[in-house]
């Protein structure tokens, strides 16, 4: 009886720790970015308040004034969200199609020094962006890229195919290779084989590719500072710069920003976690 | 005419050689074999006559034409793999007719062959569902139908039953035999398993380490087998292999008793010579039960060590020159083991082989 | 006879291998040409000027630039340490959540999608010393201090980490969840049958499995560290007094402000090398905890 007794209370005891413990976590996750997003809505006056203000009044005025247009000091964001729409969904497009090529190779071929290929494509990927930044920087200025959309794009190709590779090797690891075979023997050549079996199959998980792909085009900092200059080009990142001048810091409108450059990230990975989540582990564990 | 050939095919990989050049014919509408334990290029030389395999040496034709360089698709044949390799995306329909849609046919002409193929593999209830929704035993159904709809030169199958469970993978047995009766096309199968190669071949091409051992036909393969390999492998139990040797017109077996040399061998072998003598369980039978008593029989005592009633028979294990040996009792009754039982051993029906080779030794 | 061709494998990488060579391996090269000469943005004719090694002896004499580089090399190795326990932790506890496991997965990948610039700037403003959420907390709890979260070095240094870690602690975490959940059940229950403690089957039987997810997260960690340049370069610039001065803030600060690029590029290759590193020493992990639960081939 004794010790039954003191088992269940130890377990209920953990339960209690357990739950804290996992309620803590998730507060610490979701407290900044909430943080932002109710801040977006305040008024600056009340963002600045010292002593705090706890009760949060509610404002559109930071949403008004960065859709309002570029006029007196304003930030441009209109532009900036073009801008960074244009480089990341073509850069995407673009990436997805050569990395998922060269995932297919992985995937599909034997040859010799398979992993060193491998290996030597992610460590591209690993170079840091500022030291990338500082002769892509040189080499564009002399070539006529350097604040343009396709300098940004072709960087940003660059970026993704590695880990595009990564992600569509594990993915087309997965399928059989019966079924291409299937399909040939069924009269496809083999172009038409991965365009009609293999890619239907695959592609979730291409989609998921394509996302990570995006956003990490979408949040990319440290080469898009040094290589955009001007409102035609400047992508949402950089543009967070702008709500910063010598002395202060416009929270107000950069939190709403923040929450323009969320949003499409946030439906975007829920729409494919799964595969994502299932990507990443078969390209890595599959190896 | 669409027979098949293949002279002196070799397949090479790297440095390995899995096919070691292959000859064979295979007569229109003939149902052939590939048999032979894991690795022995069964599945290799099937995949170089598709086209998946490119051929290192030799030629493949199929209906008289060298198909050596050309793709699957220009072969005009279909096969069904062993984890039969339906597409995940389409409905059974979809897959059915895939083959029919990439030769861009008229849909309507599309869903008659479908229909068509549906209605002998009993699919028809089937057709709207994803193979992910199927059973183990429809889904290899619906692998034959892909291969039925495209009407093909030749079938081939790698392994198609392996991944059924035993009594389904009988039934599927019966209606790849049925399916062959019906439309007579030329079929190539590949199993590891000799029942299935008994049961569904015209021919059985019997392969080792990539050479071919034996052809023929079921019952010659299990009646002549030319060495001791085709012997053990054809037929269940595998044939009883006793070591001997030949010494004055006799076979000496090693625990001292002495065999006259079977019909077919004698004149053929040496004084002196180390021998296998090789009988199947059929024929060492216990007294009184159902041997044809023609030809020569030699009696022998036997004590059981154990038993495998089987219900129509009985194996029974047993000491016989020196090693243990299985034999046969139908009309089967309790045996202890221990029990000792007087048995006949056919000889008409016994094998020879060359110990140092393995070769049968047969006129 | 047929024509002797590229390999279909290579047509098919060609594509990826030509675009990387075009923008990071060329680049790359320049950058290492440069890095011999003492060439300044302002100056054009310096390029030309071939000094030698004179940019790395230079670097490694510099005590700024060790001082850098140790912090560096010291706040990755803290950071992913802590990431990876903090990811094994969260993944642990969620894994034992009967309810709601999904929407508490989908909240753990919050932070995956913020880029890196907005967590700087975000935490820029939660420890900001005036108005920051964390200062006001305190106030209002009682506490009158308004602690110097992003000016002092120490607190700053602390800042920045947890900015950090709190970005890159869902990767681990969500990986190594996928791991518990792909985890066979059996062996687990045989332990627990056999006597093992909980502590004892989560050593010997559940690490050893989550261990190849595990170096997974590091790796695509390790092929992205340079991330936290980012971070660091909003909250504080590499300040106060250099305080928080990582290598790539230092890097850059040598480029682009003092234009020398020369300099900087040889500092870019010294942080080319330890990321390479990083994503090397982890790939070999990889393949070696892939290899002992047989899941490599
Ligand atoms: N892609 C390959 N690369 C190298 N060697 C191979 C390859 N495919 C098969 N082999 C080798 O060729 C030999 C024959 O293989 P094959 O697949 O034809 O055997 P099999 O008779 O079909 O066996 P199983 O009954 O196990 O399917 C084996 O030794 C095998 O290891
Ligand atoms: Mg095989």
């Amino acid at each position: 009886m004794d010790r039954n007794r003191t088992h269940r209370n130890r377990k209920r005891i953990l339960a209690a720790l357990h739950f804290t413990a996992l309620f803590l976590t998730m507060a610490i996750i979701c407290i900044p970015g909430l943080w932002i997003v109710l801040n977006s809505f305040r008024p600056t006056v009340e963002i600045m308040a010292k002593p705090p203000v706890w009760n949060p009044s509610f404002t559109l005025d930071h949403y008004r004034a960065m859709f309002g247009g570029a006029g007196e000091g304003g930030v441009p964001v209109f532009s900036y969200f073009r801008n960074s729409l244009i480089i990341s969904v073509v850069s995407t497009a673009i990436a997805i199609l050569i990395g998922m090529s060269g995932g297919y190779a992985f995937a599909r071929y034997k040859f010799k020094g398979k992993s060193g290929y491998f290996v030597g494509l992610m460590l591209f990927r690993a170079v840091p962006g500022v030291a990338l930044s500082l002769p892509l920087f040189i080499v564009f200025a002399k070539v006529g890229l350097i604040d343009t959309h396709l300098g940004l794009i072709l960087v940003y190709v660059a970026m993704n195919v590695p880990f595009t590779i990564w992600l569509t090797d594990g993915f087309f690891r997965q399928i059989p290779k019966e079924l291409h075979e299937a399909a040939e023997i069924d009269g496809c050549t083999r172009w038409q084989a991965f365009w009609k079996v293999e890619f239907p199959v695959a592609k979730s998980g291409v989609a998921s590719a394509a996302i990570f792909a995006f956003l990490t085009s979408w949040n990319e900092f440290a080469l898009a500072s040094q290589l955009t200059r001007s409102v035609g080009s400047k992508t949402m990142p950089v543009g967070l710069l702008d709500f910063t001048a010598e002395f202060t810091i416009n929270w107000g409108g950069m939190c709403a920003l923040a929450v323009l450059m969320i949003i499409p990230a946030l439906i975007l990975t829920f729409l494919v976690q799964k595969h994502l989540i299932a990507g990443l582990t078969f390209g890595g564990v599959k190896g | 005419m669409t027979e098949v050939t293949l002279s002196n095919v070799v397949k090479k990989y790297g440095a390995h050689q899995a096919v070691h050049g292959i000859d064979l014919d295979i007569a229109d509408g003939e149902f052939v074999v590939l048999v032979g334990p894991s690795g022995c290029g069964k599945s290799t030389t099937l995949r170089m006559i598709a086209g998946l395999e490119d051929i290192t040496g030799g030629e493949v034709s199929i209906g008289g034409r060298v198909v050596n360089d050309l793709p699957p698709r220009e072969r005009n044949i279909s096969m069904v793999f062993q984890n039969y390799a339906l597409y995940p995306h389409m409905t059974v329909r979809e897959n059915l007719g895939f083959s029919l849609h990439i030769a861009k046919q008229e849909p309507a002409q599309i869903k008659t062959a479908v229909d068509q193929a549906a209605g002998i593999l009993g699919l028809d209830e089937l057709m709207d569902r994803k193979p992910a929704e199927l059973s183990g035993g429809q889904r290899q159904r619906v692998a034959m139908g892909r291969a039925i709809v495209r009407s093909p030169d030749v079938f081939l199958f790698d392994e198609p039953l392996s991944n059924l469970d035993a009594k389904l993978r009988t039934q599927m047995r019966a209606e790849i035999k049925k399916l062959h009766q019906k439309i007579g096309n030329t079929i190539i199968y590949v199993t590891h398993d000799q029942v299935e190669a008994m049961t569904l071949a015209d021919r059985i091409v019997l392969m080792r380490d990539g050479h071919i051992v034996q052809v023929g036909t079921p019952l010659e393969l299990f009646n002549t087998p030319v060495d001791t390999f085709v012997a053990t492998f054809i037929g269940s139990p595998p044939m009883n292999l006793v070591d001997g040797t030949v010494r004055g017109g006799n076979i000496q077996l090693t625990d001292g008793q002495s065999l006259p040399v079977p019909v077919g061998a004698r004149g053929l072998v040496r004084e002196g010579q180390d021998v296998q003598f090789g009988f199947r369980a059929d024929n060492l039978m216990p007294l009184g039960h159902a041997v044809d008593e023609v030809g020569e029989i030699h009696q022998v005592d036997l004590t059981i060590t154990l038993t495998e009633p089987l219900g129509t028979e009985t194996i029974l294990f047993t000491t016989f020159g020196g090693i243990e040996v299985q034999a046969k009792m139908f009309n089967p009754r309790p045996v202890r083991p221990g029990e000792q039982m007087t048995f006949r051993l056919v000889l008409d029906k016994c094998h020879v082989f060359d110990a140092a080779s393995g070769t049968a030794i047969r006129s | 006879m047929p024509r002797r061709r590229l390999p279909e494998w290579f047509l098919l990488l060609l594509p990826a291998i030509i675009v990387i060579a075009a923008v990071v391996l060329i680049p790359l090269i320049f950058s290492l040409y440069s890095s011999f000469t003492p060439y300044k943005l302002t100056r054009p004719s310096t390029l030309w000027k071939w000094i030698g090694t004179y940019n790395y002896e230079k670097i490694l004499t510099d005590a700024k630039f060790w001082a850098a580089f140790g912090r560096t090399v010291l706040f990755l190795t803290i950071a992913l340490n802590v990431e990876m326990l903090l990811g094994l932790g969260i993944a642990l506890l969620v894994n034992k959540v009967t309810w709601g496991q999904r929407t508490l997965r989908t909240v753990l990948m919050f932070p995956m999608m913020f880029s890196p610039i907005l967590v700087g700037f975000q935490f820029k403003f939660i420890f900001n010393d005036n108005i920051g959420l964390v200062n006001n907390v305190l106030q209002s709890m009682g506490f009158n201090v308004a602690l110097p979260w992003l000016v002092d070095g120490k607190l700053a240094m602390f800042s920045i980490a947890f900015a950090e870690i709190w970005m890159s602690t869902s990767v681990f975490a969500i990986l190594i969840l996928a791991g518990l959940f792909a985890m066979p059940r059996d062996p687990l229950e045989a332990a627990k049958v056999d006597g093992c403690t909980p502590w004892q089957s989560f050593r010997h039987i559940s690490l050893p499995f989550l261990m190849p997810f595990i170096y997974i997260a590091m790796t695509i960690r390790s092929l992205d560290v340079a991330r936290a340049y980012d971070i660091v370069q909003i909250m504080t610039g590499g300040g106060p007094a250099r305080r928080t001065e990582l290598l790539w803030t230092l890097m850059s600060r040598t480029g682009y402000v003092d234009a020398r690029m020369g300099l900087a590029n040889a500092m870019g290759y010294v942080s080319i090398l330890l990321s390479i590193f990083f994503t090397v020493y982890f790939f070999r992990k990889l393949s070696a905890a892939r290899a002992e639960i047989g899941m490599g081939g």
